[in-house]
């Protein structure tokens, strides 16, 4: 009999066991620190009275008051609202639709599909910047149409107070549409044939296989799709930065911008960190509601 | 449906999606067109025009002598910033999350999973709230505005979403494998080594083209965490732009920008399926 | 040298307790067979003795060695898995010598050994192949021979059937018998499929929730079952179990269509000392037959029986009757002449008849 086996010593084995808590240590301490712990570290911040550096006098929620007070942050809230529903909205129905529209067992599709994905691999500050020209007041759009015949065209957007936010909307909707008719079409493949077929046979037209059958059971996706616009909006600072630098004077500002100018460049830690816990309640109760949800789908299954 | 109807259908449908195409190139085509114009043609002309007389000055000037704030030496030496900050980032954090998800997939233990939803619960809080503190942190470490902090930043924030790829990835490699490696003697690294990596390629792929992606395109911790010479591309690219020393140069703005993007652009040509599996796998989890 | 003792093995996840105190004693070469329906435990018994999972208490002992807090590759021990487990990236012959490889067995050493078990498996013109290049049985032979190649004291087979179509799994059962007859090691093999069962084992434990209901030779727990579960679980078609009552002297009242019978068992002065006025009959389908004149004795009883459905199966006929209100299958040979709506003459065996306890289902002895 061929004895081979090497017996391990005690320590050893022991080492084994605690190894896989040992690999995950590292990144659970970076996780506690940097996530979480820096988490209450700003929100502590938030209750302070610090300006350019740190001072740990407390004063309760003097900055939230500072901060609700401040006309800038109010245009930047109402801002968020306007981007935010406008974004998610026309992003979700350009992707739907473009979604429904290649699988209709399309010739190029993935040469389409490409072409439509492409935006998503280019920085937002390109983007940006691309827009910035295109929707230039003289030379971009405005020039375009008028060299075209439509000698009164005026797109001044850019420059104008009311209207600056709405740039904002068409850059991060060109940027990110693509990416929802990806999930979208991803979910549409997902759709068992045989309940198509068997809507053919109970008479349904094409609308009304789409509109009673398919889109039902694409309802997660859209869940899905809308928190992760509602993420990729609340987070929005490049496109910004880029397109408009927060302007014409803080028009066309978002909260992430606000509490950016306000810790960093205005050296006021307080009100940035109480911007930025505000940004982070925002989040949550996107996020919390929906997960909460899920999580109760999957334990009624 | 007649088949006319059915013909004239679906001839609607390709415009119509054809047309949506010409929509997302647009921006692209402006980009480079206007790259190539000189800045009067740009000033006379209008933005769908194509360049007269091509030539490549703005390239030329946007990659070696533009004007980014106070200094004038174009996009150059932060293409390379952007490149010492992304590769150290982009292997450190994917290795870090194979590792973690190997774990995750195969050696759970009591509190493993609570462990793996409170990473993933911190990809979707919103940075600004570890600004301040990462900021105090780095300086305490004596890495602010370092390339090497910018790294460090990177790793720590990217590791959550590598982790999520390959403990989904790894999760559906069958246990019985494990156990018969375990019979055969295999201890923890060993198992990783001779089974887990060589099946790993498609999921090494995905990651890391995402990983680059993210990192080579993030403009918020490149702003806050960078100093002077040590700034990203993205950071120089925003601030060539927004510095007119003179008039503006528009084209330079174009080329400039496309220099920035176009590493991204090409690892999405090549590798795209990868991309978009990356994309809708963080979103099937979400 | 590949005794393996399980004494009073239990384990608990959370809240349940899946192995309720395990005893069992496996003698050197013995080929024990974990039997059992899902859920019951064996291939968490199967996993302890592998040492992949920690009992909750109890020990176990290889060869006299007590080995419960080794870990398994110290445990000389190899398993071959319902699924295989075959390393995927590698070819099936560094599959076959992986578990040498790990410890350290210099190359000469273990292309030789590869050699000699593939040749053995006849599957050495598939050393360079992987395994999705190969047929289910092909596979199976691989993870046979990977577990070969290790020479272990003790041979875990975790249904390694199950996976194969019903010819190859006929082929493979053959194949199994005549390694163990030429190994002489000891094996322990779960399997749910009762023929398998059956055939291979020298003896059987047959479990249920978490505990061992009887541990014996396939004959024994075949004609001796200890309860009714055992009973029901072991042959096919399934023994027929009717509730019956007892008269004073302990005769048994069977109700059929066309009759009312007084059936004198066996065990008849057991069941009036033990005062039962109901019992449960254990009689196996192939007790029922047609009148075999050459077969007489005791307790054979000549009957009619009416039978609402046949089952030709090509070398019997299942017929199925009724008697106190419950469905009875006779085992009766093609040619007996039924028909099924009439009345057909059958005789019935009750030598081997068995009681079980009408609540607990224990057998009454």
């Amino acid at each position: 009999m061929r004895d081979i086996s090497r017996t391990r010593t005690g320590w050893a084995n022991r080492l084994e066991h605690w190894l896989p808590k040992l690999v995950l240590a590292p990144t659970t301490l970076a996780m506690i620190v940097c996530m979480y712990g820096f988490i209450v570290w700003t929100g502590a911040l938030s209750l302070t009275k610090s300006g350019m550096l740190p001072q740990w006098e407390f004063v309760g929620f003097l900055q939230y008051d500072k901060l609700f007070a401040n006309p800038r942050w109010d245009v930047a809230l109402s801002n968020l609202v306007v981007f935010g529903i406008l974004f998610i909205v026309i992003s979700l129905i350009i992707g739907l639709f473009l979604a429904i529209f290649l699988d209709q067992k399309i010739r190029l599709e993935g040469a389409i599909r490409t072409i439509y994905l492409y935006p998503m691999a280019v920085s937002f500050v390109v983007t940006g910047t691309a827009w910035k020209w295109i929707l230039n007041p003289g030379l971009g759009i405005e020039k375009l149409m008028r060299d075209l015949g439509f000698s009164d065209f005026e797109f001044r957007w850019l420059v104008e107070q009311d209207m600056a936010i709405y740039t904002i909307v068409i850059a991060a909707v060109w940027q990110s549409s693509g990416f929802v008719m990806a999930m979208f079409l991803a979910g549409l493949r997902g759709v068992d044939d045989s309940l198509i077929k068997a809507a053919h046979i109970d008479g349904a037209n094409v609308w009304q296989t789409y509109w009673h059958v398919i889109l039902p059971i694409l309802r997660p996706v859209f869940f899905s799709a809308v928190v992760i616009l509602s993420h990729i909006a609340i987070k929005s600072f490049d496109l910004v930065q880029a397109l408009t630098g927060g302007g014409p004077g803080y028009a066309s500002d978002l909260p992430a911008n606000f509490m950016y100018t306000f810790a960093f460049n205005r050296a006021q830690m307080g009100i940035g960190a109480a911007s930025a816990m505000i940004m982070l309640f925002g989040v949550l109760a996107v996020l919390v509601p929906y997960l909460y949800s899920e999580l109760r789908g999957s334990q009624r299954d | 449906m007649t088949d006319l109807q059915r013909c004239m259908g679906r001839l609607s449908i390709y415009l119509l999606l054809f047309a949506f195409a010409l929509l997302y190139l647009m921006p692209l085509y402006v980009m480079v067109t206007t790259s190539l114009k000189d800045i009067e043609e740009i000033r006379q002309g209008n933005l769908l025009a194509l360049p007269n007389a091509p030539s490549l000055y703005a390239w030329i000037k946007a990659w070696g002598s533009a004007c980014t704030g106070s200094e004038c030496q174009g996009l150059a030496p932060f293409f390379f910033n952007s490149v010492r900050i992304v590769v150290p980032a982009v292997l450190i954090s994917t290795f870090i999350g194979a590792l973690n998800g190997y774990v995750l997939a195969k050696w759970r233990f009591k509190g493993s999973e609570l462990l793996f939803g409170a990473l993933l619960f911190g990809c979707f809080i919103p940075f600004q709230v570890i600004l301040l503190p990462m900021a105090r942190l780095l300086a305490l470490l004596g890495l602010a505005n370092t390339v090497t902090g910018l790294v460090l930043v990177h790793v720590i924030y990217g590791v959550a979403f590598t982790t999520l790829f390959f403990r989904n990835f790894y999760v559906s490699v069958p246990t019985e494998l494990v156990k018969a490696a375990q019979l055969d003697g295999a201890n923890f690294f060993q198992i990783f080594r001779h089974i887990f990596l060589p099946i790993s390629v498609p999921i090494f792929t995905v990651t890391v083209i995402w990983q680059f992606t993210q990192i080579w395109n993030d403009f918020l911790f490149g702003v806050v965490y960078s100093g002077p010479g040590t700034q990203p591309i993205t950071v120089a690219l925003n601030n060539l732009v927004n510095t007119s020393v003179g008039g503006k140069e528009y084209n330079v703005d174009m080329a400039a920008a496309l220099i920035a993007a176009l590493p991204t652009l090409v690892v999405y040509v090549l590798a795209g399926k990868y991309f978009v599996r990356g994309l809708t796998a963080g979103a099937v989890k979400g | 040298m590949g005794s393996l003792t399980i004494a009073n093995i239990t384990k608990t996840f959370g809240k349940t307790e899946v192995l309720k105190g395990i005893n069992i004693d496996i003698a050197d070469g013995e080929f024990l067979i974990l039997v059992g329906p899902s859920g019951c435990g064996k291939s968490t018994l199967m996993n302890a003795i592998a040492g992949l999972e920690e009992v909750t208490s109890g020990q176990l002992f290889l060869a006299g060695e007590d080995v419960t807090k080794l870990s398994p590759k110290d445990r000389d021990i190899a398993m071959v898995f319902q699924s295989y487990a075959l390393y995927p990236t590698m070819n099936v012959g560094r599959n076959i010598s992986f578990g040498l490889e790990m410890r350290g067995m210099p190359k000469d050493a273990r292309d030789a050994i590869v050699q000699e078990v593939a040749s053995l498996l006849q599957i050495d013109h598939l050393l360079d192949r992987k395994p999705s290049q190969l047929s289910g049985g092909q596979r199976q032979r691989v993870a046979m021979g990977r577990a070969l190649a290790r020479s272990p004291r003790v041979y875990l087979f975790d249904e390694p059937l199950s996976n194969l179509d019903a010819k190859l799994r006929v082929e493979m059962r053959t194949e199994i018998k005549k390694l163990h007859k030429r190994l002489g090691t000891t094996i322990v093999y779960v399997t749910h499929d009762q023929i398998e069962a059956m055939t291979l084992a020298d003896r059987i434990a047959v479990m249920k929730d978490g505990q061992v209901q009887q541990l014996g030779t396939p004959n024994e727990i075949y004609d001796d079952p200890a309860n009714q579960f055992v009973a029901g679980f072991m042959g096919s078609p399934p023994m027929n179990f009717i509730p019956c009552r007892v008269s004073a002297t302990g005769e048994l009242l069977v109700e059929t269509s066309n009759q009312s019978l007084r059936l004198a068992i066996p065990q008849q002065s057991t069941l009036v000392g033990h005062g039962l006025q109901e019992v449960i009959l254990g009689l196996r389908p192939e007790m029922l037959t047609e009148p075999k004149p050459e077969k007489t004795g005791e307790w054979i009883v000549p009957l009619t029986m009416h039978f609402d459905v046949t089952e030709p199966m090509g070398a019997d006929t299942i017929a199925i009757g009724e008697w106190n209100g419950v469905e009875v299958l006779a085992r009766l040979s093609p040619e007996a002449g039924l028909a099924a709506g009439q009345h057909t003459p059958i005789q019935v065996n009750l030598s081997k008849s068995v009681l079980f306890h009408p609540t607990t289902g224990e057998r009454i002895r």
